[in-house]
């Protein structure tokens, strides 16, 4: 089954329920709706991709993605816009003007927090310095340490965010430096264990910080053969987390993946493939007064065209 | 009226939810996704398009700007060619310059050099078609069997030229491989330095993967021959290739 069918699916279910006229808004009311936005890998992507033809040709582009996400701002009433790393490189603007102009659109769709990516580190420490104060929003990372370096004290490892009185907690994670990135390039900076730093996220955001949902933004990578930790692993060695939004391998997924923990606990993962072709969108619904996710599902259908992912 | 009516729409919605499993989503039917295309239909921001103007206006000025010289064309060929020299050598150069330890040779393929740097004043966006790839530069640590089973593989293929080392093609295999001046140890470890593409086994040369280290320079492809090319018009100097003989094809 692919995205499409899934959609078709839904949209059914949906329509189905306007037709015997029962009133949505009823039960609406006593709920209370999350939208998460989230965009990976964009890669210094400010304009569309040259309309010539080539695969995902004409799509894309900041100023057109900044135009969908006030849409959905006006029909929404809890947006979160996230972003999971991989800002920057992959365009002349880039290499000319070192990431400020990304920041500063980021800043203007008014994102509320992305993590780092390795190639986040392409200028080193010190480009990544230079770029911050054009970023309002903030970079959350919990498995890298940047005590020994000028960034200490620049990044937090997580955030609570506050919605009608939902309370959403979330954190970064960054993939292993070593190998990926020029020592040059990271300096000092100390990669943790992603599994370890999560278990206590989670830990800290639900025991001490009682948030009703975590989200983790990942750039650890969707899946690898080999030991690598990556999204999947870590949903399995990881409970508590209820959604991942990943990045760093491109993946272009079909449905988001849904892994169960041992414990029976259920983690979403979702990743955008690059770029910024398209905008992740995952809505939550939540009872108003328990704040626990209902079987509710929002009758809106943000997609008006087919959605081709491959 | 309005409890029965609730009761009546979740007993509703958790049929649909159950319906739903069996068809869409098994565990989780309280969940709606999508992921929403950025399609050209899609009217751009006008305060975004308004940031970026000048951004764009400087992008299209900067890829004009003459960054060279050249007073031949440097193109591709089989072997060794001036555009092939060109970029291994500076490849090597340029790494020497950053990473610590010794550098003992680089390569590439024709492959990457999508157009030849052409006669006369060289555009930065010239560097940008010659070069379109976010490759980086990284060093290799390879044995000596590894050196020369890439050794073969270029001897064959044709397409990859090095630096700092010269070899001797014969029925289509390489011999007398020297790295340096000195000939290839198989008991000695080497230093090399190639994209970030090659080194993941592209282009064929999938003994790469079996490096014993790989690190990464710091240093983009394109950055790298754009520096080259700063550092030569700095000097006064022109865009050109060392042609002494690095490969002797016998027939």
């Amino acid at each position: 089954m692919n995205r499409r069918d899934f959609l078709r699916t839904t949209a059914v279910g949906a329509a189905g329920l306007s037709l015997v006229g029962l009133p949505f808004s009823a039960e609406a009311a006593q709920s209370i709706n999350l939208t998460i936005l989230h965009t990976n890998d964009q890669h210094s992507r400010i304009e569309p991709f040259p309309d010539d033809g080539r695969k995902y040709g004409g799509m894309g582009g900041m100023s057109r993605r900044a135009t969908l996400v006030e849409q959905i701002r006006k029909e929404e009433p809890n947006v979160l816009l996230l972003d999971a790393g991989d800002i920057w490189q992959g365009t002349p603007y880039f290499n000319f003007f070192n990431g400020e102009l990304e920041f500063k659109l980021m800043s203007d769709m008014k994102y509320d927090a992305a993590t780092l990516g390795n190639h986040d580190f392409d200028n080193g420490l010190i480009g990544l310095e230079r770029q911050l104060p054009h970023a309002r929003f903030p970079f959350l990372i919990a498995n890298y340490d940047f005590s020994d370096t000028i960034l200490k004290g620049r990044f937090q490892p997580y955030k609570v965010f506050e919605k009608q009185g939902l309370r959403i907690g979330m954190f970064g994670l960054g993939i292993e430096l070593e190998g990926l990135v020029s020592k040059n390039n990271f300096g000092e900076t100390v990669y943790q264990d992603p599994v370890a730093v999560a278990r206590e996220m989670v830990q800290e955001l639900r025991q001490q910080q009682k948030c009703h949902l975590i989200i983790c933004l990942s750039h650890l990578g969707y899946s690898y053969q080999e030991e690598k930790i990556d999204d999947i692993k870590l949903a399995k060695q990881v409970a508590g987390i209820d959604l991942i939004l990943g990045g760093h391998t491109h993946t272009f997924l079909e449905l988001p993946e849904l892994i169960r923990h041992a414990s029976g606990h259920e983690t979403l993962i979702n990743q955008v493939g690059w770029s910024g072709l398209f905008l992740g969108r995952i809505d939550f619904s939540f009872n108003k007064n328990s704040k626990r996710r209902t079987d509710m599902r929002t009758a809106l259908l943000p997609v008006n065209r087919p959605v081709t992912s491959s | 009226m309005t409890r029965y009516f609730s009761k009546s729409i979740s007993a509703l919605l958790l049929l649909l939810s159950l319906a739903s499993c069996q068809r869409a989503w098994v565990a989780s039917p309280n969940l709606e996704t999508t992921d929403v295309p950025v399609e050209k239909t899609i009217v751009p921001d006008p305060e975004l398009e308004a940031r970026i103007a000048p951004y764009r206006e400087q992008v299209t000025e900067k890829m004009a700007e003459i960054i060279g010289r050249a007073p031949v064309e440097l193109g591709t060929a089989d072997y060794q060619s001036p555009l092939g020299n060109f970029v291994v050598d500076l490849m090597l150069a340029q790494a020497r310059e950053r990473y610590e330890g010794e550098i003992d040779m680089a390569t590439t393929t024709n492959g990457g050099l999508r157009i030849p740097i052409p006669m006369g004043y060289v555009e930065m966006g010239t560097i940008f078609e010659l070069m379109p790839f976010e490759n980086e530069l990284v060093v290799l640590t390879l044995d000596g069997h590894t050196v020369k089973a890439f050794f073969d593989v270029a001897a064959e293929a044709k397409y990859a030229p090095v630096a700092n080392a010269t070899y001797t093609v014969k029925d289509g295999k390489a011999m007398d491989i020297r790295i340096g001046e000195e000939p290839l140890k198989l008991d000695q470890n080497y230093t090399l330095v190639t994209s970030d593409y090659l080194a993941g086994g592209g282009d064929n040369l999938s003994m790469f993967k079996n490096a014993l280290k790989t690190e990464k320079v710091g240093l983009m492809m394109r950055d790298a021959i754009i520096e080259q090319i700063r550092e030569l018009t700095a000097k006064g100097q022109a865009i050109g290739a060392d042609t002494t003989m690095r490969v002797t094809v016998l027939p």
